[in-house]
């Protein structure tokens, strides 16, 4: 399980994630929706320990990520994928994805580099392990960057907005894998302004406003009209997606 | 006079033992400026108050300071004080001190530059601190700093002259050796000139590649 239980985070004064509550089983999948600037990224930072919580607690399989000798535990069951690649550009593709598996799992560098590229394969990238971020599209790297998080067989995937950057055609790219995954029952934390896709993929949708987190229902009672869309803000939000 | 070069042949073996004497000493200068430039950057960038001001206050203090008199510190000095080291490693060390207050400089120009994401990303995975400073952070830093570093390399090797002051027969020393056996200045310091200028192109050109050589990736991007 990985459980947020009433999480407070402030920046300076500001409060960013206001007694945020939620709860994700193995398995399922779940979106956030929100509109800019509700919490949605700082609430994954917080989970993956990049931020520090002002109170409440946050456990991954019981490992609390506010606890110092908890937090390496918490992180090797999590994985994240950001919405800018972040790989390292100075290491080639198969080391992008190879290093984290090397240091911190200690797997040997041979079964580290054939599952790598067995992962490689399965995004459409076997021929690119040699490459170099720089050599990539945005839509390759972004398929690396999933890779590289899912070498270290992650229980939980946290992904924020891990297409915003991508054109369609490369959007398209990525989602396709991200449905496989989802398909294949790996339990995913899915921030997105994609709705249609989210409503495809998810088992629940949780929307954030204004870092409270003010609907948690299942997919198809979030899109109901006596559901989710029966929250004023769900509705506009809904409504303004709509448009773009 | 007329000028003859070939009456420096017999010599040739002496001067040549002198400048891989300059090369050895510029090359682990070198290592030891990253060393202290690296130190002296995460000083820099640490977030204790006292580390920032010591770092500071070397880099300011050594580049203040005329390099021959740190030299006489380090070896006349430093024998006061009961600690004896040699003309080459007391010569390495001075060198390293001052190429790392440079090399902090470029060094610390880098590491900032660096992409927090990156670092986030790093962090997830479970690096420790120490990993993410030799496998991410470092490396990244080095690729953009390795021009900046060139120069403070080849400072390093004009600089390494001055060591012939302590006794140490590198290029410089040898070359004053030889003219004080031949008489003939001349002709020793035409082929002093062309040494260092020759060792300083070489290294201007290994530079060049090396950079190339990092940033292989960008470079087959644009191409
Ligand atoms: N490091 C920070 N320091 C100060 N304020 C921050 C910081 N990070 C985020 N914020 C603020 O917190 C709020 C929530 O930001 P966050 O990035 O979590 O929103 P978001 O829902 O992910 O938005 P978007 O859809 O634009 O990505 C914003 O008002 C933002 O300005
Ligand atoms: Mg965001």
């Amino acid at each position: 399980m990985l459980k947020v239980e009433n999480v407070r985070k402030a920046f300076s004064e500001v409060t960013v994630l206001d007694g945020v509550d939620l709860t994700i089983a193995p398995g399922e999948v779940v979106s956030i929706l929100g509109s800019s600037g509700s919490g949605k990224s700082t609430l994954i930072r917080c989970i993956n320990g990049l931020e520090r919580l002002n109170a409440g607690r946050i456990t991954v399989d019981d490992f609390d990520v506010s606890k110092p000798k908890e937090l390496a535990e918490a992180r090797k069951r999590s994985g994240t994928v950001f919405q800018l690649f972040n790989l390292y550009p100075h290491m080639s593709v198969l080391q992008n994805i190879t290093l984290a598996p090397i240091e911190v799992l200690k797997t040997p560098r041979p079964e580290a580099e054939a599952i790598a590229r067995k992962l490689l394969e399965s995004v459409g990238l076997a021929d690119r392990a040699d490459a170099y971020p720089a050599q990539l599209s945005g839509g390759q790297r972004q398929r690396v960057g999933i890779c590289r998080a899912l070498a270290m067989q992650p229980r939980y995937l946290l992904l924020d907005e891990v297409t915003s950057a991508l054109d369609p055609e490369m959007t398209a790219e990525v989602l396709a894998i991200l449905a496989k995954l989802a398909a294949q029952g790996t339990t995913m934390l899915f921030v997105t302004h994609e709705i249609e896709f989210a409503r495809e993929i998810s088992d629940r949708i949780v929307f954030l406003d204004k870092g409270r987190l003010v609907v948690d229902l299942p997919t198809d009672r979030f899109f109901a009209a006596d559901g989710g869309r029966a929250q004023p803000r769900v509705a506009q939000f809904l409504s303004r997606m709509r448009k773009d | 006079m007329h000028f003859d070069l070939s009456i420096l042949l017999p010599h040739l073996g002496f001067l040549a033992r002198g400048a891989e004497l300059t090369a050895a000493a510029c090359a682990l200068s070198l290592v030891g400026s990253v060393v202290m430039g690296a130190l002296v950057a995460i000083a820099r960038t640490s977030a204790s108050s006292t580390l920032r001001r010591i770092a500071f206050i070397y880099v300011d203090l050594f580049r203040n300071v005329p390099f021959i008199v740190q030299l006489f510190f380090f070896y006349y000095g430093l024998p006061e004080l009961g600690i004896y080291i040699d003309a080459f490693t007391t010569g390495v060390v001075a060198l390293s001190i001052a190429g790392g207050a440079y090399a902090s400089d470029t060094i610390r120009a880098g590491i900032l530059a660096i992409d927090q994401g990156i670092i986030d990303a790093a962090e997830v995975s479970g690096l420790s601190r120490r990993k993410i400073f030799t496998r991410i952070v470092l490396p990244i830093a080095l690729r953009t700093s390795v021009r900046p570093l060139g120069s403070v390399l080849i400072n390093m090797i004009l600089t390494s002259s001055i060591l012939s002051t302590i006794t140490l027969n590198e290029l410089t020393g040898s070359a004053q050796i030889v003219v004080s056996q031949t008489y003939r200045p001349f002709e020793v310091y035409v082929v002093l000139l062309c040494a260092y200028a020759a060792l300083t192109y070489l290294v201007s050109l290994a530079v060049t590649l090396l950079h190339r050589h990092l940033n292989r990736d960008m470079m087959e991007a644009v191409g």
